[in-house]
């Protein structure tokens, strides 16, 4: 009992201060650390569900009006780092890092955004624009898409169906 | 102008802290009180210090959704800090309302009513971000003696 005292002691003096260094040195970060999000524009397929889950109404999406994308926005100062969005996300679009650094001046406050442009493809027929098919989400559903079921997903909804319309009337006629 | 200078550098000693908590649900609170208990983080490094008393405070950190019941006591306290004193909003509940924002009892943002100098967001914020908008604090702090 009296001996755990001197162990304590023994331990302090070999292993130096428990203090983090930080703010004047470096920290250290856990790899997993649920901290800031951020978005890859390329992989979004604009399906919203994370606007839906968020806790906190930290994310929204707004469609440009000439109809080119949508905006995709997330606010840091409302994000509650829960990870729902990440979990939801089908093509792993959305993540959160493990940045720890939220500290600013107020005057930035509305500075503390993700802010991102997600753009829509256009129909390889009729050129109309569609929310565009990242090719992580194929593989989600697919596993491997051949060039076909590619060639399907570059039409828009519209133009997909007369094609199917026609190749079930060929299919048909023969 | 260097006598003001060298009497204002004089003039800069420990800052101390002073915690409101306006309608928090205590995570933030846990958090600053890690960031000042625990030999890891330690915030009085920095030289700040815990204070019972707004009438002693320097620096002072509000937590959690400026509640419609709690706002005028938040002001009355804050009103009694003397000045110069700086503000640090600690959590997403006082810079934007959080997941509390649009709720009845929610009508106002914390700068809405009160200056505020530097944010902390999170839910709760890490002790190392406490700590870097401590030190952030201490620069404004500096500033306005």
């Amino acid at each position: 009992m009296v001996l755990s005292i001197f162990k304590v002691l023994w331990n302090n003096l070999k292993q130096g201060p428990s203090t983090d260094p930080f703010p004047f040195g470096e920290t250290f970060t856990p790899a997993r650390l649920r901290g800031k999000v951020t978005v890859d524009a390329e992989a979004c397929v604009g399906c919203e569900v994370c606007a839906t889950v968020c806790a906190g109404n930290a994310i929204k999406h707004v469609e440009r009006e000439d109809g080119s994308g949508k905006d995709f926005y997330v606010w840091h100062n409302t994000c509650t780092f829960c990870g729902l969005c990440q979990h939801y996300c089908p093509t792993d679009a959305i993540r959160l890092t493990n940045d720890w650094s939220t500290a600013h001046r107020n005057e930035d406050k509305y500075k503390m955004k993700e802010h991102k442009f997600v753009a829509y493809a256009s129909c390889s027929k009729c050129n109309q624009a569609m929310p565009h098919m990242p090719h992580a989400m194929l593989e989600h559903i697919y596993g491997t898409p051949t060039l076909e079921l590619e060639n399907i997903y570059e039409l828009c909804p519209e133009c997909r169906r007369q094609k199917a319309a026609q190749q079930f009337g060929a299919q048909i006629h023969d | 102008m260097s006598i003001i200078d060298s009497i204002k550098s004089k003039a800069v000693r420990s800052p101390w802290l002073y915690r409101i908590n306006a309608g928090s649900c205590n995570g933030c609170d846990v958090e600053l009180a890690t960031t000042a208990l625990i030999p890891r983080y330690d915030v009085e490094r920095l030289g700040c210090k815990y204070c019972g008393s707004p009438k002693h405070a320097d620096i002072v950190l509000i937590t959690g959704p400026v509640t419609s019941m709690v706002k005028d006591k938040v002001l009355r306290v804050y009103e009694e800090i003397p000045d110069p004193k700086v503000t640090v909003a600690v959590g997403v509940c006082p810079i934007s309302g959080g997941v509390f924002r649009g709720s009845y009892s929610v009508p106002i943002m914390l700068d809405e009513i009160i200056p505020v100098d530097v944010n902390v967001a999170g839910c709760p914020p890490r002790p190392q971000a406490i700590l870097e908008g401590v030190a952030m604090a201490l620069d404004i702090w500096k500033t306005r003696i």
